[in-house]
């Protein structure tokens, strides 16, 4: 229990000055201190029988406060013990906070273009390496870990199995259950099946897999090479002379550019699928008329496109997780950062260049596309 | 005189095993620190220093066995209250283990903050102060990924002694260090021995730290403590391991 007294220009100390009692003693204090003029205090420290380096800060910080108000501290009759450890944990203020300086618009909007320009440069360089290496990979093994492909082709795509099936044939189902409430206004409930048919293959298909890729797949090679370059295992592949990009990047390249058309397929099929239960069950069209329509308005060049589609998103996939991924500085917390980023980025990206081939489908192809 | 020895006695280890899933890792292990003594764990890698000191933090739980810090029983005492008595506890991990995501400084204030009414200004000078001692008061405002091994280490120490703890824990302090970084802060480490009475008990395996630093050690094998005295005692053992150990460590 500390004891705080203040007689005439004196103000004694008494007690246990430790952490439990500083935060009230500099209140208290600065309470009786309030109305002091100027001139010189003694703080008595004689009755003081222990204090910790909490107290010591509660001192220090209490003279540098009257200094501040032209009252000079001076400490008296420190006993041993007290002295000791005002010797060992006094300190001058800690230094304020180096004030953060908002630059000017100009020097923001230019900051920014240097720093897009430089990622855009990072990414081309990204991109020529995974391909080239990508392409020398095919004929010549050497650099790549050997089953590697066969491994990531498990972990990013017959892993993905089951929840791109789910997801299609929901999204199929829902598609159908709503659309079909308002084509049979018109009595042209048979239509679901183009509808369904067209948007699966051309859109939902290579769209639904490639935003589970991203979340499953793009998070996993980012937060997988962020985590190697935190702990500097990037830095012993290159020491043992191997490129991290061949030897980490690449079969995780060629297992996405493998699994996601054929998880796409997988996707358009079974998304037709979850339509096709609606078109029996709610509209009364069995699973063949609904099959020959189907099959009537599809065409080899939508599943084309569709598959062209998914062969570009897996690759905006792999190499915005990888450019993330190889982008981590720092510790722990920056891998967590880039991950997260890897995927907004990913699913970004994915949605611009879904819009862009849109359109490059539409007017290449005329209009009846 | 064992009266004395007794009271001295902060850390008391008594029939501790322990291990992960069905291995054991500690087997029977008994050991005492005392009061304002450098104890040293010591022993060949994956000999279980690490996994004891981590049971004596209460990290991991033992199978059985009795550990007493402070001669309070650790291994019964209910959450809050062993919140409380880890308040008289530093530990300086291996790595650091500062968070990365805030500065130097907002990791040294997390003790404070979380367990005292200090206000914002005595922490601030508290802090101030403790990297000083530490001579880190430069990387006030720095990440730790910004920091050097040695740098890391010692703003983990301020940490770990931002409460004046009694008994400080160290795992492998002189890991990964270079041998005078290494150096400079065994002494910090005996500093803090000698300035503020810290008791200490330090897992390593580095000879010249040891031979800087301890006043009784504790030297394990495969799990058990082959043999427990001070320094000069455990290199005139006789005991070919522990020899062997300082002559080639």
């Amino acid at each position: 229990m500390l004891r705080i007294v203040l007689t005439g220009d004196t103000l004694s100390l008494a007690g246990v000055l430790s952490r439990e009692e500083a935060g009230r003693a500099l209140t208290d204090i600065r309470g009786r201190l309030a109305a002091s003029a100027p001139g010189r205090m003694h703080l008595d420290l004689s009755g003081l029988e222990r204090i910790d380096s909490a107290g010591v800060a509660m001192i220090d910080q209490l003279r540098q406060e009257l200094q501040a108000r032209g009252l000079e501290a001076e400490l008296t009759r420190v006993p041993a013990q007290v002295s000791e450890a005002l010797k060992l944990f006094s300190a001058p203020a800690a230094p304020a906070p180096t004030p953060q300086v908002r630059e000017s618009l100009f020097y923001r909007v230019g900051d920014a273009a240097v720093k897009a320009a430089h990622t855009a440069w990072i990414m081309l360089y990204l991109i020529a390496d995974t391909l080239y290496f990508a392409v020398v990979g095919l004929f010549n093994r050497r650099g790549i870990r050997k089953g590697e492909f066969i491994n990531q082709s498990i972990l990013i795509g017959v892993n993905a199995l089951p929840i791109v099936a789910l997801i299609s044939f929901l999204i199929g189902f829902i598609l159908a259950l709503q659309s079909a409430a308002q084509l049979r206004q018109f009595g042209a409930a048979i239509y679901v099946a183009d509808l369904i048919a067209i948007a699966m293959t051309r859109e939902m298909g290579p769209l639904i897999t490639a935003i589970l890729f991203a979340g499953r797949s793009g998070s996993a090679i980012a937060a997988e090479l962020a985590t190697m370059g935190v702990t500097e295992e990037t830095d012993a592949l290159r020491s043992m002379g191997l490129n991290p990009t061949r030897y980490v990047l690449v079969p995780k390249f060629y297992a996405i550019t493998l699994t996601m058309p054929l998880l796409t397929v997988l996707s358009i099929i079974i998304g037709i699928g979850g339509a096709m239960v609606i078109g029996y069950s709610y509209l009364g069209i069995g699973p063949k008329p609904f099959y020959q329509e189907v099959m009537t308005v599809l065409f080899f060049r939508d599943i084309l496109t569709g598959l062209i589609k998914s062969v570009v998103f897996a690759w905006i996939i792999a190499l915005v997780g990888a450019y993330y991924g190889f982008s981590a500085r720092g510790g722990s917390e920056d891998v967590g950062r880039v991950t997260t980023a890897a995927v907004v980025a990913s699913i970004f990206w994915v949605i611009l260049a879904d819009s862009l081939l849109g359109l490059v489908f539409y007017f290449g192809q005329g209009l009846e596309y | 005189m064992e009266r004395e020895r007794e009271m001295r006695e902060i850390v008391r280890v008594r029939g501790l095993h322990a291990g992960y899933d069905e291995e054991e890792i500690l087997h029977d292990i008994s050991l005492t620190a005392l009061a304002g003594d450098v104890t040293v764990i010591l022993g060949a890698s994956g000999c279980g220093k690490t996994t004891l000191l981590k049971h004596l933090i209460r990290l991991y739980v033992p199978s059985r066995g009795s550990i007493e810090l402070f001669g309070r029983e650790i291994t019964t005492m209910d959450e809050p209250e062993f919140d409380e008595l880890l308040q008289q506890v530093g530990v300086l991990f291996q790595n650091g283990a500062l968070l990365n995501s805030i500065s130097v400084a907002e990791n040294v204030a997390i003790p404070l903050e979380q367990h005292t009414t200090l206000p914002p200004e005595l922490i601030a000078r508290l802090v101030h102060t403790k990297l000083r001692l530490v001579e880190m008061d430069q990387a006030l405002d720095k990440r730790p990924a910004e920091l050097s091994g040695g740098m890391r280490k010692r703003a983990a120490l301020a940490r770990a002694i931002i409460l004046d703890p009694p008994l400080l824990f160290c795992d492998e302090p002189s890991a990964g260090l270079d041998p005078t970084t290494s150096a400079g802060l065994d002494y910090l480490l005996l500093k803090l021995r000698d300035e503020l009475g810290m008791s200490m008990v330090i897992v390593t395996h580095v000879v010249a730290s040891i031979k800087r630093i301890a006043d009784r050690c504790i030297f394990m094998d495969q799990g058990e403590v082959l043999f427990s005295g001070t320094l000069k005692e455990a290199e005139s053992s006789g005991l070919e391991k522990i020899e062997r150990f300082f002559r080639e460590g």
